[in-house]
């Protein structure tokens, strides 16, 4: 097979970046769209050319490394996949293809189509976590948790902080991430004691951020590798008022320990 | 209830405060819809009606002060978010292919607009009577102000129509994603009735502007003289 690609290159995160025109020869239906672009890297390292820079990692879909947005759309045209688990075969012999980094102001560009993701590790520092001290793995049956719970908890746990729903987003919000993060703690016992603390925290870092707020598209769920679903943002709505009742009734308090650590 | 307040400063707070007040405005056009429906009555029940809601000075001009503030904070507001959220991509794609976001959510903006500057059309033509004077101080034969008379020549006029309907396009536009969409951001959520959340918002918009279309066409086809 033979493809057309567009890139974005960009030579750091203050350059300016343009599209350069690249083609695949001998790609193989079989080779995943990473692959593909290592052939594409070969060939610009045997001509003494700097080969693309992409994030990638585990190559099957868990690590939340790889980040194209493809044909406009972040993770390419199949839903429910990482970029990495997207083959070659899902194109037509010919196509041209456009691939483009993650946009976003929180996500600035660092080269080529890897960009800077760590606003949402801020946000996981702001508030997600607990502080205590859970131990070991305990014993099966001591905390009883009920079965739709823990399968609440596990769908919204399933993220794996790829940032494709910023991407996917016209607002470039990262409801959806912070959803996945808050509705997963506040559904088990452990997450229930900070539940509060952590909603406010984590929803002030992604303002901080630079991260936009929501229009209930739901693009992000369209895209999301894992299928976290958009009610889980309804959840974090809810999450967040509640937060906001409950508090306003507690004294106030000296320092929040969730304050972000600079 | 500082921190209550505290809390409304963040970008999903702004958001739920636009929700709350567009869900009041929700109801203020379910019911401006309704009411309006009794010109199928006859001359005697709108002008009635209207005299009715003029009786109560101190009800009528909360009601209208009540709306201006939840109108001023959701659109205040939504312009601030508006500005945030462009902000938040400074570089756009070369292509974006939408998903699944519906026609109405992508026009929430356009239908914003189009609503507001219809608002002021309606406000300055049938509620002051500025744009159109005829009938303002015209009296029926009750001595009621003749509301009848004056929707009833309004809507005799083809221009006023597409414009009544224009504006009709954007209320529906804007709140077939407007209803489902507050839902959401008031966190309420439930497996089993999301697919009646979901419709909420296209079924409400659908009721209000088949009813106020009702009342123009009415008027227009000569159904209603």
């Amino acid at each position: 097979m033979k493809f057309t690609l567009k890139i974005w290159r960009q030579e750091g995160p203050h350059e300016p970046g343009r599209f350069v025109t690249y083609e695949a020869h001998e790609v193989s239906p079989g080779m995943s769209f990473l692959e593909m672009l290592d052939g594409v890297n070969q060939r610009l390292l045997g001509k003494g050319e700097e080969p693309v820079a992409f994030e990638q990692d585990c190559r099957e879909g868990i690590c939340g490394s790889c980040s194209l947005v493809i044909n406009g759309i972040p993770h390419g045209p199949d839903q429910g996949i990482t970029t990495c688990q997207l083959y070659m075969r899902r194109f037509c012999d010919g196509a041209d293809i456009t691939i483009e980094p993650w946009r976003a102001k929180a996500f600035p560009i660092l080269k080529d189509l890897v960009v800077d993701r760590r606003g949402l590790d801020r946000i996981m520092q702001a508030g997600g976590y607990i502080s205590v001290n859970t131990g070991g793995a305990v014993d099966g049956n001591v905390l009883l948790i009920g079965k739709d719970q823990a399968e609440a908890a596990m769908d919204a746990a399933s993220c794996i902080g790829c940032g494709a729903c910023v991407a996917a987003c016209k607002n470039a919000s990262a409801m959806l991430f912070v959803a996945a993060k808050v509705s997963h703690m506040a559904t088990l016992p452990q997450g229930r004691p900070e539940r509060e603390r952590r909603v406010s925290a984590m929803l002030e870092a992604m303002d901080r951020e630079g991260f936009g707020s929501c229009s209930n598209q739901y693009e992000c769920e369209a895209v999301c590798p894992k299928h976290i679903s958009a009610r889980f943002i309804a959840n974090l709505n809810h999450e967040y008022l509640r937060a906001g009742i409950v508090e306003s009734g507690r004294p106030s308090e000296p320092e929040s320990p969730h304050a972000e650590s600079s | 209830m500082i921190r209550l307040f505290s809390h409304f400063q963040s970008s999903a707070g702004k958001k739920m405060v636009i929700a709350l007040t567009g869900l009041g405005l929700v109801v203020f056009v379910v019911f401006h819809m309704l009411g309006n429906l009794q010109l199928f009555q006859g001359a005697h029940a709108l002008n009635r009606y209207a005299a009715f809601l003029r009786d109560m000075p101190i009800l009528l001009w909360t009601a209208r002060i009540g709306l201006l503030c939840m109108a001023v904070f959701h659109i205040g507001l939504a312009v601030q978010l508006s500005v945030r959220n462009r902000r938040a991509r400074p570089v756009g794609y070369l292509i974006h292919r939408y998903r699944q976001a519906s026609i109405a959510s992508r026009t929430m903006a356009i239908s914003g607009m189009t609503l507001l500057v219809f608002l002021g059309f309606h406000l300055l033509h049938l509620t002051a009577g500025v744009i159109d004077p005829a009938f303002s101080d015209h009296l029926d034969a009750e001595g009621h102000r003749d509301v009848y008379g004056k929707v009833v020549h309004a809507f005799q006029n083809p221009f006023m129509v597409i414009i009544y309907l224009a504006g009709q396009v954007g209320l529906g536009l804007h709140l077939t994603h407007a209803i489902s969409s507050s839902v959401q951001t008031m966190g309420f959520e439930h497996a089993g009735l999301s697919r009646l959340l979901k419709a909420f918002g296209p079924v409400i918009g659908l009721i209000v502007v088949l009813g106020n279309v009702a009342i123009v066409l009415a008027v227009f086809l000569r159904i209603v003289r």
